[in-house]
């Protein structure tokens, strides 16, 4: 006797392939996610990097030791904007914004105690903390949230 | 012909040098960074009274003759680039306002009285105008005991020489008809002439600052790749003198302006991160306008920093 096993084959392809679709649109959307979320931790380093190297020349001049600016935490702010930009069409909010609710904080002497991180700094040190709302389609279209927000940190100092 | 003509003017062409003037592309890397603009030049104030020194003050010397006791001062005949004015002349016992600022003092009679003479103060010539950088007293007073002035005739007026001189222009009158008030007291006299009292030179010190008119340091923090200035100064008894010149006498900076120089900084960049726990040292050796024969030296020791991540 004879077996159609054509018929199974294409009952069981009709049967996996919705589960293989949603397993590559989720490894897709992961990936994006991923490569996002470096991005904008980059722009965030270097935001503070920038931030720590702009130094107080008075103060320097005065006791020989470096000391923040005293807009360390705006130009912090400043170079966060202009780093996400180039990530923007990525992003459910725009640059500035992302970067203007960021929880930005300069310690411009040593030591310093940051009491969000409860982190002992023994140089001057910015420090940043970022929320990144990021699109995320790939999840809406399986019913998961369209926006995924990324919690961004860094610290920069001297050393 | 004509086209023997063509080749030799075409000759002519190719072969006449041509400086291309185009830039190099690491000139900007090579370049040092240039030295401030100098100041435009001020009108110099010239303090009231102000003349050239040719006599140099050296010492006071305190010498007893039978019954007198006289103070002079001593001088040298020399010229040290240095500025003169009278600030003030005093009598004996008199009270003035620049006593205690003179750097070698104002002496006493037996009686405690203060000698009479002339207070003077002394200037450099920076190329900010001129610099006051010290006051001296040039003592000039006498006095005699009583008992043998009062048992011998009146002595003939004391012959202290004018020595109190800074320059020919400022004269210091005789003893007997100086501002000094010559008197009679009753201590003891001296048994010996008490010996020339050595000059009291100004303490002079260098320092390295960050800033022209910093406080120097002996140590400062600096970011790595930044142009830093260092200023090379010098005091006497703490008081801001000109430099002349400095020199560097070791340094591991990646890139330095010059080794040596006057009024500009130096300027000094590190590339290079030190090792951990490591500090450099820069060393100068200063000469300055007021001891310009006199070498100081003075250091400060570098730490070199990058901005780094801490998370």
């Amino acid at each position: 006797m004879m077996h159609d096993e054509g018929g199974t084959a294409a009952v069981t392809t009709l049967l996996v392939l919705p589960l293989l679709l949603i397993v590559l649109v989720g490894a897709l959307e992961l990936g994006v996610l991923r490569a996002v979320a470096h991005r904008a931790g980059a722009a965030a380093d270097l935001a503070t990097i920038v931030a720590v190297g702009d130094q107080d020349q008075a103060e320097l001049a005065r006791t020989g030791t470096l000391r923040l600016s005293a807009d360390a935490s705006e130009i912090a702010r400043d170079y966060f904007a202009r780093n996400l930009a180039g990530t923007s069409s990525a992003l459910a909010s725009s640059a500035a914004a992302i970067a203007a609710s960021a929880d930005i904080a300069s310690f411009p002497s040593a030591p310093s105690f940051d009491p969000r991180t409860g982190t002992r700094y023994d140089r001057p040190t910015v420090r940043l903390f970022a929320s990144v709302p990021v699109r995320t389609p790939g999840f809406a279209a399986l019913l998961l949230p369209s926006v995924t927000t990324l919690t961004i940190r860094s610290a920069s100092s001297p050393r | 012909m004509k086209c023997e003509a063509v080749l030799l003017a075409a000759a002519i062409v190719l072969l006449t040098p041509l400086t291309a003037g185009a830039r190099e592309p690491t000139d900007d890397e090579r370049s040092v960074p240039p030295s401030p603009p100098p100041d435009d030049p001020v009108a110099f104030v010239v303090p009231a009274g102000l003349y050239y020194v040719t006599d140099t003050y050296v010492g006071d010397v305190v010498a007893t003759t039978g019954a007198t006791t006289t103070y002079s001062t001593t001088t040298v005949h020399e010229s040290t680039g240095t500025y003169a004015r009278i600030l003030d002349t005093v009598g004996t016992g008199a009270t003035s306002a620049f006593d205690g600022r003179a750097f070698n003092g104002r002496g006493e009679l037996t009686d405690g009285r203060a000698l009479a003479g002339t207070y003077y103060e002394n200037f450099v010539l920076t190329a900010n105008g001129y610099l006051p950088v010290s006051i001296v007293f040039f003592q000039d007073d006498s006095e005699t005991r009583r008992q043998e002035a009062l048992g011998s005739p009146t002595p003939p007026p004391a012959s202290t020489a004018p020595t109190g001189t800074l320059a020919p222009a400022v004269t210091s009158g005789p003893a007997g008809t100086s501002a000094a008030t010559r008197s009679a007291v009753t201590p003891a006299p001296s048994p010996r002439p008490t010996a020339p009292l050595a000059p009291a030179r100004p303490a002079l010190r260098a320092g390295v600052a960050l800033a022209v008119d910093g406080p120097t340091l002996s140590s400062a923090e600096v970011l790595r790749g930044r142009l830093v200035q260092f200023w090379p100064r010098a005091f006497a008894n703490d008081v801001a003198i000109p430099v002349r010149s400095w020199r560097v006498l070791s340094a591991e900076p990646d890139r330095i302006s010059a080794r040596s120089g006057g009024a500009e900084p130096f300027t000094a960049q590190w590339i290079r991160m030190p090792p951990p726990t490591v500090r450099w040292t820069l060393r100068f050796e200063v000469v300055t306008e007021l001891a310009p024969a006199e070498r100081l030296e003075t250091q400060i020791s570098i730490t070199v920093r990058s901005p780094a991540l801490i998370y």
